[in-house]
């Protein structure tokens, strides 16, 4: 069986392609995630996500430089495109 | 070389070079001659110009190159330097003479010649340090290279004769130690090269001594063969000083030489061993002499010939194209220049043709084997652009402008809009060009046709206009199917484990691409006259076809895995909406077989098994991943409704009574019908095989279009119906009521929402979804009610009598929008109207 499904895998992105029409994570460079159904991809990465929720982390430093405890903020979007560039990691979402 | 650094180690190092023919001494001499040259200029500067010489020395020794010493004054000059520190401190003088000599042999024209003439022999008798590295080994290689090399030196020899008598006079014993070190060190090639034909006359010019020799050499030359010589001879006695200006002047003809090369050493070289051995000075003058007369003759003719004309004419032209030709090439350069200017106004415009190149260029790439499925959402968007543009009543053109065979332009829309005011005229062209471009391409895609390895060395390659990297790479070998199933048929052991989430993807993604190249297929129909095309074209689909159900995993044995293969692959969203695309395509049996198994293995499915739990009055007490999960399976559910459930009908509408009834009983027997009939997709399942079953036994009217159906049906199969049906209500009746969305709503509440559900705490929004979903499931009561008997009836409606009641009444209450009240109603007025009893009966 493993032989079967890895058989036709001939470079990274394949695994990519099965995640098509599914939900995606994916994480992006300035501490972003994104998570949101994947409808398209290319070579440089570049994604088509829909009904995504983007969500940016923070870590606050307070004056005395004493790290507070890290927060996000998220918002939803309909249709997103995301730059193949900034894109660090593809994975299938939880389930 | 041989200067400061080559007393040990750069000495033995040229050795193997010199040893390793004569072409690479002359080579030698010949950079050491512009090593003296530089050495002149420049003494100081010589070290770092060594190391290059090392390098340069060695290459040499590994391959002699007769040609292209038009550079040797680079790779030579350094070099030079340190010898000339060496040798030439106490033989400045003769230096000047030299480079006519090393001019004269050519490439090592006084180096080589002394060398070959005295240096070799010469060499192991004085023992300059750099002497004696020559002489050990030079002595021992200048025979080999002398046999071969001689004749190359009988052209020296004749410039080589007069040279050494030069030498001679000059600082005869000097010169001898010079002669080794003017091998290393010869004046500048480039004036050797042109004055050798100088030589003849001009080298005995340059050393003054020499002058009553030069006038013997040109009494003999003369006398003997070229008119050419003679005006120059006169000239040398006078011109001596103007013969050094001209080698100065003539040192860029340095092509003239290899000729002289080629030409003199034949014939010269005999006369030059003789003078070689005679390594004496007086010897050698008498030798030199003797010689003389025959190199006069025999020689000067030779060298004439190559060297001559440039000499010869290089006297009188040095004036001469300052004049004219400057002239000439002013005359020339104001041409060019005006060229230039006058196209510098179209500098940075494109022309016609280079737009053309470019369209060409652009539309090659264009260019694919398959235009379908390489530009396949411009298809399907011209497609639907078409079908409303046929609607309006206009033609509609190809979507695919043929280019050449099995090569096509996607053309997003009717060609007619698409080009707009170029119309068919210009396609026509443009197919026409972009044809000869991919025929072109096409031979050398032959060549170049490597594309499959590109990026194994990691270094994936940009394509160019003459073999652009594909945009799409269509995979064009067949790679061996890899499918769990077919492992799975091989194994006896009848349960294994459910597919992974990993291989069930890969297995769609597979159907997927089968099912593309299928319709493709379908799409490229042969035209209906073209019998056997059509055949074979038919035969080609079937096999796709079957390729495709044997991926779909039907076949497999119902127990083989829970959840199916078939229905795991229909779990996901993905697979589901392949569902229709792939239903089109199999034939009725196999349709009705799937059909039959998705019954039975119904429970397995993830809609039905996980079905979404019913809505809780407060969000908010969710988690997110609770919130998440319950919109997953929301999503998973309304796609199975969209996706499967139409074609689950349409293959329910071609079953027959006995079909419907076989997979009714097969449910129930397969499955707890109430957990089935409890979820969306079971209640519409369920409602469409009950109506399926109802419009069968009550035989519709005829319909003319198709009189088999319009047969009563079979009473055995409406008796084997009726038993199935039976049984069916019976098992499922206890839990009708627990059927009702708002029933387990209610049922699962708790809390203060247990109260709040049936009121106002849901939005209006939720509540009219919620009355949605209760009208499947009237619907679903109303179509049992239909089946049923009418004793089954009374039961129903005393299992259903508290729900209804209930409905009327919060129809009824002012509470409820108008909206909910109204869609109550409509409800159960669907259920009562089954049984001809109607809502408004309802006190």
């Amino acid at each position: 069986m493993d032989d079967a499904t890895t058989a036709g895998i001939s470079e990274p992105l394949d695994l990519v392609k099965l995640s098509l029409g599914e939900r995606v994570f994916i994480k992006l460079r300035g501490d972003r995630t994104v998570t949101g159904v994947l409808h398209a991809y290319d070579a440089h990465m570049n994604v088509v996500l829909s009904q995504v929720e983007e969500t940016i982390h923070f870590v606050d430093v307070t004056e005395d430089g004493q790290p507070l405890p890290p927060r996000a903020e998220r918002r939803n979007v309909e249709m997103l495109f995301v730059r193949g560039d900034g894109v660090i990691l593809i994975s299938p979402a939880q389930q | 070389m041989s200067g400061f650094f080559g007393f040990d180690a750069a000495l033995p190092e040229r050795r193997p070079g010199q040893g390793g023919g004569d072409s690479t001494r002359q080579q030698f001499s010949g950079f050491q001659a512009s090593n003296a040259d530089e050495t002149f200029a420049l003494s100081g500067a010589g070290e770092e110009e060594d190391l290059a010489v090392y390098t340069w020395g060695e290459g040499m020794g590994g391959g002699l190159l007769e040609g292209g010493d038009e550079l040797n004054d680079e790779t030579f000059g350094d070099v030079g330097e340190i010898n000339n520190d060496f040798q030439f401190s106490s033989q400045p003088a003769q230096q000047p003479a030299k480079p006519s000599y090393t001019q004269s042999s050519g490439r090592g024209p006084i180096a080589s010649t002394q060398s070959r003439y005295k240096p070799k022999p010469v060499a192991d008798p004085f023992a300059f340090s750099e002497d004696d590295f020559y002489s050990s080994r030079p002595s021992t290689k200048k025979p080999v290279a002398n046999k071969a090399p001689s004749r190359p030196k009988a052209q020296t020899g004749h410039s080589g004769s007069v040279e050494n008598l030069w030498n001679k006079p000059a600082a005869p014993s000097p010169a001898w130690g010079t002669a080794p070190s003017s091998l290393t060190k010869p004046t500048p090639p480039p004036a050797s090269y042109s004055s050798y034909p100088s030589q003849s006359s001009g080298p005995p010019g340059h050393i003054k001594t020499l002058e009553e020799i030069e006038a013997e050499m040109s009494q003999l030359d003369v006398t003997g063969p070229s008119a050419q010589t003679l005006p120059s001879q006169p000239k040398v006695l006078s011109l001596e000083e103007v013969e050094k200006q001209m080698m100065e002047s003539l040192e860029p003809p340095r092509q003239p030489t290899p000729q002289q090369f080629a030409a003199l050493p034949r014939e010269a070289t005999p006369s030059t061993v003789p003078g070689l051995p005679g390594s004496g000075y007086a010897n050698q003058q008498a030798l030199l002499d003797s010689m003389f007369p025959e190199l006069g003759k025999a020689a000067l003719p030779l060298q004439h010939p190559g060297s001559f004309p440039p000499g010869a004419e290089g006297i009188p032209p040095p004036a001469g194209p300052s004049p004219e030709e400057i002239a000439r090439m002013e005359a020339i350069h104001k041409r060019i220049s005006a060229k230039i200017e006058s196209m510098a106004q179209h500098n940075n415009l494109m022309g016609s043709s280079d737009k053309d190149f470019i369209t060409r260029i652009q539309l090659s790439q264009l260019a694919t084997a398959d235009p379908y499925t390489s530009d396949f959402y411009a298809q399907v968007f011209s497609a639907l652009k078409r079908s409303r543009m046929a609607a309006e009543g206009q033609g509609d053109g190809p979507t695919v402008v043929p280019v050449a065979a099995g090569l096509g332009l996607g053309v997003g829309g009717p060609v007619g809009n698409r080009f707009g005011k170029m119309g068919s005229n210009t396609m026509q062209k443009l197919s026409t060009q972009v044809k000869k471009l991919v025929e072109n391409r096409a031979q050398h895609q032959k060549v170049m046709n490597t594309a499959a390895l590109q990026g194994a060395l990691g270094r994936v390659t940009r394509g160019n206009a003459a073999a652009p990297r594909p945009v799409l790479a269509i995979p064009t070998s067949n790679k061996p199917e890899h499918r769990a199933a077919s492992h799975l048929n091989e194994q006896t052991g009848i349960h294994r484990a459910a597919l992974t989430r990993k291989q069930i993807m890969f297995a769609l993604e597979e159907l997927y691409d089968a099912v593309l190249e299928l319709e493709q297929m379908r799409r490229e129909a042969p035209p209906p006259t073209a019998m056997q095309e059509i055949e074979v074209w038919h035969a080609r689909c079937q096999t796709k076809v079957d390729i495709i159900w044997r991926r779909l995993m039907v076949m497999e044995p119902l127990d083989v895995s829970n959840p199916h293969p078939f229905i795991a692959l229909i779990n996901p969203v993905k697979g589901q909406r392949l569902f229709p695309r792939l239903l089109r395509h199999l034939p009725h049996n196999q349709s009705i077989t799937m059909l039959s198994l998705l019954i039975a293995t119904y429970p397995q499915l993830d809609v039905v098994a996980r079905a979404p739990p019913p809505p809780v009055a407060d969000a908010s007490l969710l988690t997110k991943a609770d919130r998440l999960d319950r919109a997953k399976r929301e999503a998973e559910t309304d796609n199975f409704l969209h996706c499967i459930i139409p074609g689950v009908d349409m293959i329910i509408n071609r079953c027959g009574l006995g079909l419907v009834a076989g997979m009714l009983a097969i449910s129930a027997q397969r499955s707890e019908v109430w957990k089935v009939a409890a979820t969306r997709p079971g209640v519409a399942l369920y409602t469409a095989l009950l109506s399926k079953a109802q419009s069968l036994i009550r035989a519709p009217a005829p319909d003319p279009m198709n009189p088999q159906q319009n047969q009563s049906p079979d009473p055995a199969e409406v008796e084997q119906w009726t038993k199935t049906f039976t049984y069916f209500l019976h098992v499922l009746l206890p839990h009708l009521p627990e059927l009702f969305p708002s029933s387990v709503a209610q049922k699962a509440a708790f809390g203060p929402g247990a109260y709040l559900l049936g009121g106002d705490a849901i939005g209006e929004r939720e509540a009219v979804e919620m009355e949605r979903r209760e009208a499947e499931v009237w619907g679903f009561a109303a179509a049992l009610a239909v089946n049923a008997a009418e004793e089954e009836q009374t039961t129903l409606v005393a299992a259903l009598r508290e729900k209804i009641l209930h409905t009327v009444q919060a129809a009824r209450n002012p509470a409820t929008g108008p909206i909910r009240s109204e869609i109550k109603l409509r409800n159960v007025n669907m259920f009562l109207n089954g049984l001809g009893l109607d809502a408004a009966m309802i006190e």
